[in-house]
């Protein structure tokens, strides 16, 4: 049985994409991304938090660059406890990680617009998953006629800019949610774009592990893997709402 | 005041001017700076007050070397004096802005200082300097400096932060950022990694001024300009200064190092017509320009092995600084044509709070209408005067009497001798 720390739950489609770290040698951890018996995508009820440990027997896995991470399974089964967050950022130092962009995945980022998401080539990348400091973060929303969706910018300590990041943060996702329907009840008294770029914004810049992972999607049409925030620290926090 | 032209009355004229600092007077002969009697501060308080009495324009600055630091010498240099210079109040300024045109708002400001305080005694003791120095010789009580991963870029977006949330400005509105930073060595240049920092957006433009500790005000004069052929733009006014890396080397001497604190400044400026609903102050005229007479009082160069070099004559550089800052505010008055007794508050460069004493008497300015940035804070470069602004502008705000316009004067110097002055309300 292997053990890893789950460190990123993301949305993908309809289901959930989840990424674990494991130690690798003496103090360092390496990311893996359990796949489920059944397609590559957790059920949404997946009952496992960040920071859990999970134990899983590991099944041939035949993961094709970048995602390199990938590690078939029969499944996860709770074990041990739970790390508290500032743990967690602490040992997501301690695997992948870059301060500048060319290091995150090890290869060239491209932009087809100016201020738009940047993707990697999938034979360029030699993996899929990276954490790194942030210096600062602003975000933009889009409301979609289902559902508000999240965009961030990130400033590496490079100083480098990371534009139009998908968040794709789980909890990032249920938050905003929560935002949203708060901010219909209030009848327009609050303005969104001030809440998250003054009032969270702040919260997140104050925070000492202010980290991000950045993760890369499969390749789409045009062999393009584009970049997204699989996970912003610190995590949102239901106290955050009250102002709202 | 006419000139004293006999050694009598010279003598008297210099007795006086030690006697404001030193009681029982010396002997004439007496070397008042060898001896220990006056500290070097208290000798340029000397030199200036003569300068006051007698009208000579930068008695004393530079002190030949060959000349004995005494009363004797003192009245021996007043009557070599043959005449006094002309004054800048006459006109021989420079002035940028025109009257009329299109007024300029400090919509927002913000300050922020290192975190760590270090006192007085702490810099004597880390840079062995003799007991005092700091605390007496130059004024000051404490220094702020730059905790680990504070760095000019650090300090200037928590500044930025502040001055974009007062303005209610979000940075998307951002049309570019005027930024300055002596300590900020390398490419991308500061404005530059400052643009990237705050995530403006990528059709913003970003600006670097030079000018050391005249940069604020040079780099307000730029964006002013800038925002004129820009109606509805909004520029954003950055300095930032962490001297307490920049100036760590051995070569630099410690009574140097151990007057200068780290910190950053910003500004949000639009055009206050599309700001009509918003009161503030207006960004006026400056004055500007350059005394090489003085150049060689401080020098900071890289040397070929990316050591520092200093040159530092204090007692030159602190009687340039007083003398030129009361000639900008002399220049300021003429300018707005509002004499110094009616001007709010004074936004000053301060090489340390005894420079600000001697230039307040000497300028006849109450010392309260100085916010004295330097005396907690150290010499902050190009922050200083900022720094003073925002107190002065906080102090305003927090007043509420909304029945007058306030009147502000800002007043820099820096190497070589860049000078520069503004006046706001």
């Amino acid at each position: 049985m292997r053990e890893l720390i789950l460190s990123d739950i993301t949305e993908m489609g309809a289901g959930l994409c989840v990424i674990g770290i494991e130690p690798a040698t003496e103090n360092l951890f390496r990311s893996v991304r359990p796949i489920p018996p059944q397609g590559f995508g957790w059920d949404r009820s997946f009952p496992h938090q960040r920071g859990s440990a999970v134990c899983f027997e590991s099944r041939p896995t035949s993961g094709s660059p970048p995602h390199t991470e990938d590690q078939n399974t029969h499944g996860l089964q709770a074990s041990g406890t739970r790390l508290s967050e500032f743990e967690l950022v602490d040992r997501l130092q301690r695997a992948e990680v870059s301060t500048d962009l060319e290091g995150l995945f090890a290869c060239e980022l491209r932009a087809d617009s100016s201020g738009g998401n940047a993707w990697v080539d999938p034979g360029e990348a030699s993996r899929s998953i990276c954490g790194c400091l942030y210096r600062n973060v602003r975000f933009l929303v889009f409301q979609d006629p289902n559902r508000v969706t999240l965009r961030a910018r990130l400033v590496l300590t490079s100083g480098e800019t990371l534009n139009s990041l998908p968040v794709v943060d789980r909890e990032w996702r249920c938050f905003m949610d929560e935002v949203m329907q708060r901010l219909a009840k209030s009848g327009g008294r609050f303005d969104l774009d001030r809440y998250l770029n003054r009032f969270i914004r702040h919260k997140l810049l104050q925070s000492l592990h202010a980290f991000a992972r950045v993760g890369l999607t499969r390749p789409e049409q045009g062999n393009k893997c584009w970049l997204m925030l699989d996970s912003l620290f610190p995590q949102p926090d239901v106290s955050w709402l009250d102002i709202l | 005041m006419s000139l004293p032209i006999d050694l009598e009355t010279a003598l008297a004229t210099a007795r006086a001017s030690v006697a404001n600092r030193l009681t029982p007077l010396p002997k004439d002969d007496v070397d008042l700076v060898e001896t220990d009697a006056l500290d070097s501060m208290g000798w340029v308080d000397a030199l200036i007050s003569i300068e006051s009495a007698t009208g000579i324009r930068d008695f004393g600055n530079p002190w030949p070397d060959d000349r004995p630091k005494s009363i004797q010498a003192l009245a021996e240099m007043i009557c070599e004096a043959q005449k006094p210079a002309p004054d800048i109040r006459s006109g021989e300024c420079h002035r940028a802005g025109t009257q009329g045109e299109s007024e300029i708002l400090i919509g927002g400001w913000g300050c922020t200082l290192g975190s760590r305080t270090v006192n007085a005694e702490q810099i004597e003791r880390d840079l062995a300097l003799p007991l005092s120095k700091i605390r007496d010789g130059a004024g000051m009580e404490s220094v702020r400096v730059a905790a680990d991963g504070e760095d000019e870029l650090a300090l200037a977006q928590r500044a930025a932060d502040n001055a974009l949330e007062m303005a209610e400005v979000a940075v998307e509105q951002i049309d570019f950022v005027v930024a300055t930073s002596t300590t900020f060595l390398g490419f991308p240049s500061f404005a530059a990694s400052l643009h990237s920092r705050l995530l403006l957006r990528e059709t913003s433009g970003a600006l670097d001024v030079g000018g050391a500790c005249t940069g604020l005000i040079y780099s307000f004069a730029v964006a002013k300009s800038l925002l004129r052929s820009r109606p509805q733009g909004v520029a954003l006014v950055v300095a930032a200064e962490v001297h307490s890396r920049r100036l760590n080397a051995p070569q630099v001497p410690g009574e140097f190092r151990g007057l200068f604190g780290d910190g950053a400044c910003a500004f949000v400026l639009t055009n206050a017509a599309i700001d009509a609903r918003k009161g503030g102050v207006r960004l006026r005229e400056f004055v500007w320009g350059c005394s090489g007479a003085y150049a060689s009082s401080l020098g900071v160069k890289v040397s070929e092995n990316a050591g520092l070099i200093v040159q530092f004559k204090g007692e030159q550089l602190a009687h340039a600084a007083v003398t030129e800052m009361n000639r900008i505010i002399g220049a300021l008055e003429s300018l707005s044509a509002k004499p110094r007794g009616e001007v709010d508050y004074f936004a000053l460069h301060q090489p340390n709070p005894r420079v600000v004493e001697i230039l307040a008497d000497k300028a006849r300015i109450p010392l309260e209408r100085i916010p004295l940035v330097s005396k907690a804070c150290g010499n902050l470069g190009s922050v200083t005067c900022g720094a003073g602004l925002c107190q002065a502008l906080a102090s305003l705000h927090e007043s509420g009497d909304r029945s007058r316009i306030p009147l502000i004067f800002m007043a820099a110097v820096a190497p070589g001798l860049l000078w520069g002055g503004a006046f706001l309300n």
